[in-house]
């Protein structure tokens, strides 16, 4: 009798412990989340450590380095912008535990540029963004689904989707690379699948079709991969998967003394990421890419000339390329976000201000934008650009064409579209 | 017929008390923010985590480092039968128990001829290797996983009924039934044969108990708990993918246990708010120690294994163990 009162005892304890902690904290009442009369705060789950984080663990600090050279300007109508970044290893559960945490615990105002096809379409499901109306600008990732303006309200691409991209290159196949033998490595999940269907529905049919799983990139699959290329004797091969697994799966085509036309996809293509993670320089040169921006060493270009100049004395010691010239972007677009909608900043103003202004924003891709009342996708098209033996990167032909499409089934056109000017010294004035 | 109207009037208080703690828990959970009620479900989580722990190693005194993986096995048979079979939710946590069950009993019947460091290593390896196999099949998500969607609360809760409540109410009722259960099976005779085969195992056979028989019941009650585990774990995050079935989540899982004493099933709510705690510790000393953006990756695995190895050094049966005997030398004199 006595032992079973003192076992109801230890379960009363657990019970109150349990009931004490949970009461530590109360939630303050704000008028808007994450912005106050001096600071906006803004948050990005990222790769900073893990397989997938070579090239991405460089655009948070890179939006940083944006935004204090803003904050070092007055900021947007006097309050400074704070970047809180999380580390999600590219883990879709990590990215749900950490926006979490930017949501719940720090309390952010919007999520911008965060990264990852699996990652967003969880996060977005999991934490709730839409039905908590917690702004999502510029993700970084094209999976057309995002384009859903009914699934996705609060959300706002900034990449062309890799439907459109898949589009364009199958135009480019069907213009330039006809009668030969085609192979795809692709990532199998939402980000490869996507641009599978949109080769189907060009009609582009492949030779060799290898699908990855997102995680088992590797020297000893990229092994793997080429052998089965080679087998199949495919003279063009397009790949559309991460930079990680674009290393291996050149370095060992370039070991095997294979080499077809590659055509990698704009997410994998970065030179200097892939020549920090082995590829030899000499693989790259006349390898083809779908480019949005221009070339992160073309001074000549005002946005680079710019981003340059800030990466310098914000971001010092960093190698500018073009996941830095991205986040900068980045950066700069959410700076011009941010001030449409006005001094009285709240989470509806801000997706307001997106549908009804976004389309105007200076931006250093070369396509426009398409955000609208119905749509919530950003840049709309591509060049092909081809890589030289230095890694750099120049409009394929000798000059920038320009091909927009939707992710529909709308055709493939050139455009003539010219960009809007890089805002005074990088900083935005728009209202 | 007198020991019957006992146990009658011992499992009424049983369910009086279970009632009354889980409406401490509705109160809590409407009073508190977000977070608190988020980290509430994760603490449900983990108790039924735990008390699989406890009655497998507390009680028959099998060692398992794998407990993660048979939360995977129950979360993925719950994503599986949701996403399929657009079952009820309920059902989906009944085909976690019942498939991590099947899993546990397979498990068991190897197990029953393993004992010690033996074992530990078998159950390592699975832990190790279970998760890296559902990376391997695109039906199972690859590395992004599947989506698990329990759907939105029931609309007559009113809109200020937040998600997160909603899992916490679910994630509440069946911790609160499950530590019910397993508690009434504890005390029962499976309990006590347990503790005589943990005791003495030849002792236990020599006086007709099958050791064998009993151990793979253990293994099998135990999945099953963590399999339920698994999926609550997976409602809490929408989704089942191999990096929320870590090694990490095993070896944290047993440090919980053994801190809250390895025998005891009250303990494991305090396991729990250790384990929902350690993240918070360790996001407070990235913090001072700078860099915290990488560094709050990898800290509550090293607090967890820190603590785990100091537990074993100067606390074997765990600090909350020490504690219990204490209290009760204190009150018997």
């Amino acid at each position: 009798m006595i032992r079973k009162t003192r076992r109801k005892r230890t379960w009363f304890v657990a019970a109150l412990l349990a009931s004490g902690s949970l009461f530590a904290t109360a939630l303050p009442a704000n008028a808007e989340t994450g912005v106050s009369s001096s600071e906006i705060k803004l948050g990005i789950t990222l790769p900073l450590t893990g397989a997938a984080s070579p090239g991405y663990n460089k655009i948070g600090n890179a939006m940083n380095a944006y935004f204090k050279y803003v904050n070092d300007n007055g900021g947007v109508y006097g309050r400074k912008i704070t970047l809180v970044q999380k580390n999600d290893e590219y883990s879709p559960q990590l990215s749900i535990a950490k926006t979490n945490e930017l949501i719940l615990k720090d309390k952010v105002f919007a999520l911008v540029g965060p990264l990852g096809t699996a990652n967003f379409t969880a996060v977005h499901k999991s934490v709730g963004l839409a039905r908590r109306g917690v702004p999502s600008l510029f993700l970084n990732t094209g999976f057309s689904g995002f384009a859903s303006k009914k699934n996705y309200p609060t959300s706002f691409t900034i990449l062309p989707s890799y439907a459109m991209e898949a589009k364009i290159v199958a135009q480019f196949l069907k213009e330039n690379m006809a009668g030969k033998k085609l192979g795809l490595v692709y990532q199998n999940d939402e980000f490869g699948i996507d641009a599978l269907g949109a080769f189907r529905a060009a009609g582009v049919k492949f030779d060799v079709t290898i699908p990855y799983t997102s995680g088992t990139q590797s020297a000893t699959t990229a092994q793997t991969w080429v052998s089965q290329l080679a087998a199949g004797q495919a003279q063009v091969v397009v790949f559309f998967g991460v930079t990680s697994a674009t290393a291996p799966l050149l370095a060992v085509a370039a070991a095997a003394k294979y080499a077809p036309q590659w055509i990698l996809g704009s997410v994998g293509s970065d030179p200097l990421t892939l020549r920090a993670l082995g590829v030899p320089v000499a693989v790259l040169n006349g390898a083809l890419t779908p480019a949005g921006n221009p070339s992160p060493n073309d001074t000549s270009d005002e946005y680079v000339k710019q981003f340059q100049e800030i990466n310098t004395k914000y971001n010092t010691g960093t190698a500018f390329d073009d996941y830095v010239l991205q986040g900068m972007n980045i950066g700069l677009m959410t700076v011009q976000a941010l001030r449409a909608a006005g001094k009285n900043l709240t989470r509806k103003g801000l997706i307001r201000a997106m549908e009804s202004k976004g389309s105007t924003f200076a931006s250093v891709g070369y396509s426009p934008l398409g955000y609208s009342k119905t749509s919530n996708v950003g840049h709309t098209g591509y060049y092909m650009a081809v890589m030289d033996a230095a890694g750099d990167r120049k409009p394929y032909g000798g000059s920038v064409v320009l091909y927009t499409t939707d992710s529909g089934s709308g055709p493939v056109v050139k455009s003539t579209f010219k960009r809007p000017a890089m805002p005074a010294k990088g900083l935005p004035t728009n209202s | 017929m007198e020991s019957w109207r006992k146990v009658k009037v011992v499992v009424r208080k049983k369910i009086f008390f279970f009632i009354l703690v889980g409406w401490v828990l509705l109160i809590i959970g409407d009073r508190v923010d977000e977070l608190r009620v988020y980290q509430g479900a994760q603490i449900a989580m983990y108790t039924i985590a735990l008390a699989s722990i406890v009655l497998l190693t507390g009680y028959s005194g099998q060692v398992s480092l794998g407990n993660g993986a048979m939360m995977a096995v129950g979360g993925y048979s719950a994503a599986l039968t949701l996403n399929n079979l657009q079952t009820p939710i309920w059902f989906s946590f009944l085909m976690a128990i019942l498939v991590s069950a099947l899993f546990g009993a397979l498990l068991g019947a190897a197990a029953a001829r393993l004992a010690g460091p033996y074992l530990a290593g078998t159950t390592l390896a699975l832990a190790v290797g279970l998760p890296a196999i559902a990376n391997q099949f695109s039906f199972l998500g690859g590395e992004p996983g599947l989506l698990f969607d329990v759907g939105f609360p029931p609309e007559s809760f009113g809109e200020e009924f937040t998600q997160y409540k909603w899992f916490f109410w679910i994630a509440s009722v069946i911790a609160l039934l499950s530590l019910f259960i397993t508690s009434n099976i504890l005390q029962s005779r499976f309990g006590r044969t347990w503790r005589a085969i943990r005791g003495n195992s030849l002792a236990a056979e020599l006086s007709g108990i099958h050791s064998s028989r009993m151990k793979v019941l253990a293994f099998t009650i135990s999945a099953a708990l963590a399999g339920l585990a698994g999926a609550v774990l997976a409602m809490t995050i929408s989704l089942v993918a191999p990096g929320a079935y870590t090694l990490t989540l095993s070896f944290a899982l047993v440090t919980g246990a053994v801190l809250a004493g390895i025998s005891s099933l009250p303990g494991v709510v305090l396991g729990a708010l250790i384990l929902v705690a350690i993240p918070e510790i360790a996001d407070a000393l990235a913090g001072r120690l700078g860099d915290a953006d990488k560094l709050n990756n990898y800290l509550p695995g090293l607090i967890v294994s820190v603590l785990l190895i100091l537990s074993v050094i100067y606390t074997p049966n765990g600090p909350g163990e020490n504690l219990r005997k204490h209290l009760r030398k204190k009150s018997a004199h």
